[in-house]
């Protein structure tokens, strides 16, 4: 026997080619959806992973660092580093925010971490480019995808770096890109007031008896250091010995210090169910409308085909073919559609993903799926047709 | 000569009660094998629906129907799998040639064999032998729409005949062709009938073929009247 389906799909192909394309850049835009969601549980990931934490303290009852703000005295580290378990601990700010470059406004994640030894927490674990920070002030290390180059000026807020070298897939949660700099200089970013603030503070202090005792200019003095510059940090990044149970020193911290403690776990959840939770459910509602509209349109095509082949369908069935390879020849044809369509979609979401502005993740697992789903969808939609097809009544090819 | 196809007394009734519509009011036919015999009658006599019932595709009301020794209808009751009888004893010719677009012209005429399950070669093998016959080879390999009305019904009468059916029914075979190609479509149907020992009714209008039946069946008011035409001249080459 010939494959019915087949012979008609060469005789159209044209038609047929078409159809298969259009609804192939559907399944592409699908596919680059379902990519989107994966590129952002990696992009946490990747920020869980790069910061080399095995444990995450932060002001007690946030969920700080990234989906609330934290704020710690940066003196808690201490303590916590002398505790049972605790490799190191480091405290890290991070700060999103426009940075000014060639002209250009960049969103970058400015991310503040002590100049120490290569593997302290919250360093980049590796360099694509360049070195790390080794002075205390005026230098940073950058994500490629800010677009920045070795030795290029950056400019935050009033101070100017130089990039010195350049790192890859340090994103924030949201995908932005990070810059590192020197715990200080980041400290002097996120909690420097502007010159007017500081000029309004001080003519307050020198107003206060308390605070500017007469006779003694030192104490202002004092206060006005004191409140220019800033000791805090958004969190403290903890690793434990190997051996030792994550659970176990974050109970431990959580006993002596006023804080809140995540595991990576813990951390994991935060991001993932609570702050792409609704991206998720947007894309979910994205990838539901268009396996709709993509069903409605295999339906469409499939039941033109078959209806613009009526008279054939009832000689074929008055010559005593069964029903049974008519339902088949037009589910084929379906499912045929499908295949050209995926393939066209699967190269479509490959070949347009980096251009996407951010990380856009094709996991071969979902491929699969959707490969399943595609399939499913056309043969569901080709039911509309077959019905129209078994309905013909093999005497309509004799005639009235 | 040996019967092909034999009707008794059938009856069709299209709906009930008043709006029934009495197309078929005891029709008597009989057909021998290698017979080529024509269906006549006014628009609205019951042509079609003789043919339908003949063909296997409506079923009668009442009356009995015969293909060689087999009982296909008898009052009421009825073979099982009419679609595997249609395919097996009835071989089918249209007002239009109809074949299906999508395969050539080899594969036109093999569906029939592959339907009925035999290999890929075998049924291609026949149905080229069929093509031989009917001049239509050196067109084996073309596409439907590439072959002329003529050549697109002599693939028709291959498609009817592969299965070597014993009963061919031909509606208004000749309607689109001109003169000439009526009668010649009409002389290959005789010699076809006889070739392959098959009994062919052909209904039509066309004044030009009539004449060419020894035996018409004219049929009026759901009745048939057989009539001989001695002078016929089926075998008449043009
Ligand atoms: N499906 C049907 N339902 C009801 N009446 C029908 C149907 N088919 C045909 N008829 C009626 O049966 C009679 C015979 O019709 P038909 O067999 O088509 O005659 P012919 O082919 O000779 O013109 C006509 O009166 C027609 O209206
Ligand atoms: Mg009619």
């Amino acid at each position: 026997m010939i494959s019915l389906a087949g012979r008609d799909i060469l005789h159209g192909w044209g038609k047929f080619v078409l159809t298969g394309v259009g609804l192939g850049l559907l399944i592409g835009v699908t596919l680059s959806m379902a990519g989107v969601y994966r590129g952002m549980i990696d992009d946490a990931q990747a920020l869980l992973d790069n910061s080399g934490a095995d444990l995450w303290v932060v002001q007690k009852d946030t969920l700080g660092p990234y989906a609330e703000p934290s704020s710690l005295n940066q003196d808690t580290e201490r303590p916590i580093r002398a505790m049972a378990g605790v490799d190191r601990a480091a405290g890290v700010t991070y700060l999103t925010m426009q940075i000014a470059h060639e002209g250009k406004d960049v969103r970058v994640m400015v991310v503040g971490a002590e100049v120490a030894e290569p593997g302290e927490p919250g360093q980049p674990p590796h360099l694509i480019a360049g070195r790390r920070i080794v002075q205390g002030h005026y230098e940073a290390v950058g994500d490629v995808k800010t677009g920045f180059a070795i030795d290029d000026e950056v400019t935050v807020r009033r101070n100017t770096y130089r990039i010195v070298g350049l790192t890859s897939r340090m994103v924030s949660s949201g995908g932005d890109p990070m810059l590192f700099l020197s715990l200080k200089d980041a400290q002097e970013a996120q909690f420097e007031k502007d010159a007017d603030a500081i000029v309004r503070q001080r003519a307050r202090n020198a107003s206060s008896p308390l605070l500017n005792p007469p006779g003694n200019p030192a104490v202002a003095e004092a206060v006005n250091a004191a409140q220019a510059s800033s000791t805090n940090v958004n969190a403290v990044l903890v690793t434990v010995v190997p051996g030792a149970d994550a659970e176990e020193v974050a109970a431990t911290i959580r006993r002596w210090q006023r804080v809140t403690v995540y595991t990576r776990a813990q951390m994991e959840e935060i991001l993932i169910e609570k702050m792409i939770a609704n991206s998720a459910r947007q894309i979910g509602m994205f990838l539901v409308i268009l396996a709709i509209v993509s069903a409605a349109i295999v339906a469409f095509i499939i039941y033109t085909m078959t209806i613009g082949k009526i008279r054939e369908i009832a000689v074929l069935k008055l010559i005593g073919t069964c029903n049974r390879t008519i339902a088949g020849m037009i589910l084929q044809q379906a499912l045929g559609l499908g295949l050209i369509g995926f393939a066209v979609g699967k190269i479509a979401a490959t070949f347009w993903a980096p251009f996407f502005p951010k990380y856009v993740l094709l996991l071969p697992a979902d491929s699969l799926r959707g490969f399943f789903a595609v399939m499913a969808i056309c043969a569901l939609a080709s039911l509309l047709a077959i019905h129209a097809a078994l309905k013909v009544d093999p005497a309509e090819a004799i005639g009235g | 000569m040996a019967e092909g196809i034999r009707i008794d007394n059938l009856v069709k009734t299209y709906g009930q009660g008043d709006t029934a519509v009495h197309a078929l009011r005891g029709v008597n036919m009989s057909v021998a094998k290698g017979e080529v015999v024509g269906l006549i009658g006014p628009s609205g006599s019951g042509k079609s629906t003789l043919l339908k019932c003949l063909g296997a595709v409506i079923e009668p009301t009442s009356g009995r129907m015969t293909i060689g020794d087999r009982v296909i209808y008898d009052d009421g009751w009825k073979v099982g799998d009419l679609r595997a009888l249609r395919r097996d004893l009835i071989g089918f010719i249209f007002q239009a040639p109809y074949l299906i677009p999508f395969l050539d012209v080899t594969d036109n005429v093999a569906l029939l064999p592959m339907l009925a399950g035999k290999p890929n070669a075998v049924a291609r093998k026949e149905a080229r032998d069929l093509l031989e016959a009917l001049d239509v080879a050196h067109r084996a390999a073309a596409m439907p729409s590439q072959l002329s009305g003529g050549e697109q019904q002599r693939v028709a009468i291959a498609r009817a005949l592969v299965n070597r059916p014993p009963v061919i029914l031909a509606d208004e075979p000749t309607a689109p062709l001109d003169g000439v190609r009526a009668l010649a479509v009409v002389d290959m149907l005789n010699t076809m009938a006889r070739q392959f020992d098959t009994a062919i009714i052909i209904v039509t209008h066309d004044e030009k073929i009539i004449p060419t039946f020894r035996r018409l069946y004219n049929i009026r008011d759901g009745v048939t009247i057989e009539e001989l035409q001695l002078e016929a001249s089926p075998a008449r080459r043009t």
